[in-house]
């Protein structure tokens, strides 16, 4: 367990999306614990790739479904806590992170009939080098769930400390490890 | 600079458990303040936590509210995994 006290804490995309729909004791107690000590912080990148799929959702939806997206939208806009901005030095950071790794280190994603184009899995990947650029640079821990990812980020700047002078090393925790 | 505006203070009675009021008497003994004094700042302290408590119990709310009745592939749009119907998309 990461004791709450531990942070503040960085929380990816998927990461808050695990803390905020896990229905465990233990990670909705830890939740309540950590927003006793912390505000809850995500990347402007997170809040934008949230909106964009409530956005999405709702054009794809009929018109009766709508009304639900909207109140799910509203909810999520209205407990935003510390959203940490993009500035000059997480753009720098975060154009190094994508020239060592141009490539996103996984594959797109599938599932029964729907699938990942490469361009939105670049796309995404570019957004977790932002995210993980937002991390260093605040100097705080980045909290994720997807370790493959951010596994291979957290290497590159270890390899080639040169591109990040004065930052680093990228702590990383898996969100499954926090309760 | 400007000066800090005292609160506005109003008389009020209260009952309070015996236990409670003696614990305050004593603090306000040992730190030679005023038995007013002590009490307002433990009910200061007390609704800062009651504010607290709301504002996370309200996060926590928001965030069911945030996330439910999505299926799995819709989560996964809402965490940015932007999944089209095979085929449908520029591969």
């Amino acid at each position: 367990m990461v004791d709450p006290a531990a942070g503040p804490f960085l929380f990816d995309t998927s990461a808050e999306g695990w803390l905020a729909r896990n229905a465990s004791a233990d990670v909705v107690r830890w939740l309540y614990a950590y927003l006793g000590l912390h505000q809850f912080s995500v990347s402007a990148v997170t809040v934008t790739e949230r909106i964009r799929g409530y956005g999405m959702l709702w054009r794809r939806s009929d018109p009766g479904a709508r009304g639900r997206i909207e109140v799910a939208r509203i909810a999520y806009l209205s407990q935003l806590g510390n959203v940490l901005p993009v500035d000059s030095a997480v753009a720098v950071v975060a154009g190094e992170i994508i020239a060592l790794i141009p490539e996103a280190p996984t594959p797109p994603r599938r599932s029964h009939r729907l699938a990942e184009s490469r361009q939105e899995r670049l796309a995404r990947w570019r957004f977790d080098g932002l995210i993980a650029a937002t991390a260093l640079v605040a100097g705080i821990p980045l909290v994720h769930n997807n370790a493959s990812d951010f596994e291979a980020i957290r290497s590159a700047i270890e390899r080639s400390p040169e591109r990040f002078p004065g930052l680093g090393p990228l702590e990383l925790i898996r969100c499954s490890l926090l309760a | 600079m400007p000066r800090k505006q005292a609160a506005l203070k109003r008389r009020t009675t209260l009952t309070l458990p015996s236990d409670s009021l003696l614990q305050a008497q004593k603090i306000a003994h040992s730190r030679q303040v005023n038995l007013s004094t002590v009490i307002s700042e433990v009910v200061a302290a007390g609704l800062r936590l009651e504010s607290a408590r709301h504002r996370r119990n309200q996060i926590l709310e928001n965030y069911r509210t945030a996330f439910t009745g999505f299926s799995g592939d819709e989560l996964a749009i809402l965490d940015g995994v932007i999944l089209e119907p095979v085929g449908a998309g520029r591969r």
